[in-house]
């Protein structure tokens, strides 16, 4: 019943979505291979916890360039922000997670993937498992909910290679009335005792909570890791229709 | 496998449609013309080829093809679709 | 006016123009880009037809395909998604090899594939040497995500047209666009001339 609703009750809004061009306010660090950017948007229409945006980049011959980030900050924060991890051999994420500095202009499209998204109204219990950068849209709607001072029943299930490669890990542990549970499959330190390897049905019947509190699930990261997440999920009884996925993967070309 | 990254998320080909569409289209549902079955656009599955394909979640039958050309896109849709565009 | 954004180069290098088509640039990996999901038909269930305007169907099971005589050698080939990649190595049955004892009135083939994929190619443009169907990609068997076990390959024309996971060649009188050429894309798809799309 009320999934159907989450699937019909929005219309779309005639918001003019259109490419603008964007200054860097602030990068801010936040781990060695992640940054994230600050950005001043000329009349930013707002967003919803989830949505994502397309950058595109200009280079001075007039080749252009394209790929989709989710935006990290709540829709109540003043500023639109990006976190991006740089990929070795990535064709933007180098120049946007490295090159770029305050006062640097590309242009973006959005907000869009209204699919991928969570208000306060939506409800819960929340089940967030992120892989990696997967975390991004899911710590927008976490930020939303702190912003609201909802108190929604939250988890977050986050696999990160080592606790270095964990993105807002301070703001992490000072959200309220969120649990967070971390699988570390790379690296741990000494005195770890969380989960060691990936998310499995194990993990998650552990995390919680079970299908019959009906959870609102979503699930981002690697190809890889939604796929095994997603088929952990199902086999622990949750409905699929109940889990949202935002695969990551080559975008644009 | 390689093969699972073949393909996305509807969701990811949000900018993509509201090229195409004037409007953010992933919540929009659509009724497969081969198996029946309802899934919001965000949930089909997007394969890229020399174009962009979506795919029925259920059966995998086309949901909608894009060919992006220099000066227009050429888009086939098939099913059925329901769309409900806010009036300003 | 799209802004500069200063200090992007993106990622593109010196190219060829003998080599490398217009619009197109050089890759070292192997890009994968499917419009489907890939086949997995078990090799005892595979098989190879060439049919339609043809006076005698022709099949040939897996091991039959393996028997027969085979090339190895080595083309540039060239996406329309702009990648190109040059001294690529197959091995493959050549079509001469497959439409030998075939005999048709007709001018126009389509590929098709597992899945829902077809693709139209002038039968003039599969034969003199110009195509094959390969099941090996760099000495080794050819992966499923690029086609494998087995797949079309026309390096002459856009690398739509070397249509993956192909079972069969059907002959047609009339020419019918495929997958990809009625929804937009060049009919006959020559790299040298940059023939993307319709428009083209």
């Amino acid at each position: 019943m009320e999934r159907a609703a989450v699937l019909e009750r929005l219309s779309i809004a005639r918001a003019p979505i259109r490419w603008r061009t964007v200054t860097v306010r602030d990068v801010v660090d936040e781990t060695p291979q992640a940054r994230t950017l600050v950005l001043d948007v000329p009349d930013w229409p707002g967003h919803v916890a989830g949505q994502h945006v397309d950058v595109r980049l200009t280079a001075e011959d007039g080749y252009q360039a394209q790929r989709s980030y989710s935006i990290a900050s709540a829709p109540e924060d003043q500023r639109l922000a990006l976190t991006i991890e740089r990929l070795d051999d990535g064709e933007v994420s180098p120049y946007l997670a490295g090159e770029v500095r305050p006062g640097d202009e590309f242009e973006i499209r959005g907000p869009v993937g209204g699919h991928f998204t969570w208000r306060v109204q939506d409800g819960g219990p929340l089940l967030l498992v992120a892989g990696g950068s997967g975390l991004v849209p899911l710590m927008a709607m976490l930020r939303h909910r702190a912003a609201q001072g909802s108190d929604v029943e939250a988890r977050l299930l986050l696999s990160a290679r080592s606790l270095g490669d964990v993105f807002y890990r301070d703001e992490l542990s000072a959200l309220d009335g969120v649990r967070v549970s971390y699988t570390l499959t790379r690296e741990r330190p000494a005195d770890w005792n969380g989960y060691d390897r990936r998310v499995d049905a194990e993990i998650l019947a552990d995390v919680g909570p079970a299908a019959s509190a009906d959870p609102l699930i979503f699930v981002c990261g690697p190809t890889a890791f939604v796929e095994q997440a997603a088929e952990s999920l199902v086999s622990l009884g949750h409905e699929p229709g109940a889990i949202r996925t935002e695969r990551f993967g080559p975008t644009g070309r | 496998m390689t093969e699972e990254a073949l393909w996305l998320d509807g969701n990811g080909l949000a900018g993509l449609l509201v090229e195409v569409f004037g409007a953010e289209m992933t919540t929009v549902p659509h009724d497969c013309q081969s198996c029946g079955e309802r899934n919001a656009v965000g949930a089909h599955r997007a394969y890229a080829g020399a174009g962009t394909v979506l795919r029925c979640p259920v059966c995998g039958d086309v949901a909608l093809r894009i060919a992006t050309l220099p000066d227009r896109h050429v888009v086939e849709v098939r099913g059925a679709w329901r769309l409900e565009v806010a009036r300003d | 006016m799209s802004p500069i954004s200063r200090g992007f180069r993106g990622r593109r290098t010196e190219v060829d123009p003998s080599r490398v088509p217009p619009g197109q640039y050089v890759v070292n990996d192997f890009p994968v880009l499917s419009a489907g999901p890939t086949p997995h038909t078990p090799l005892d269930e595979w098989s190879f037809t060439i049919h339609g305007a043809v006076d005698e169907p022709t099949s040939w099971s897996w091991e039959e395909f393996l028997a027969l005589p085979t090339e190895t050698f080595t083309v540039d080939i060239h996406c329309v998604t702009k990648w190109s990649k040059l001294d690529t190595s197959w091995t493959g049955v050549s079509v001469d090899t497959l439409f030998e004892g075939v005999e048709t009135e007709a001018d126009f083939v389509t590929a098709w594939s597992d899945g829902d994929y077809t693709t139209n190619i002038p039968l003039e443009d599969l034969t003199g040497g110009r195509a094959w169907v390969v099941h090996t990609f760099g000495g080794e068997p050819l992966e499923p995500e690029h086609g494998g076990p087995a797949r079309l390959l026309v390096p002459h024309l856009y690398f739509w047209k070397s249509a993956k996971w192909v079972r069969g060649l059907t002959l047609t009188i009339e020419d019918e666009p495929g997958f990809w050429e009625a929804a937009g894309y060049h009919n006959y798809g020559d790299p040298w001339k940059e023939q993307r799309y319709w428009s083209d």
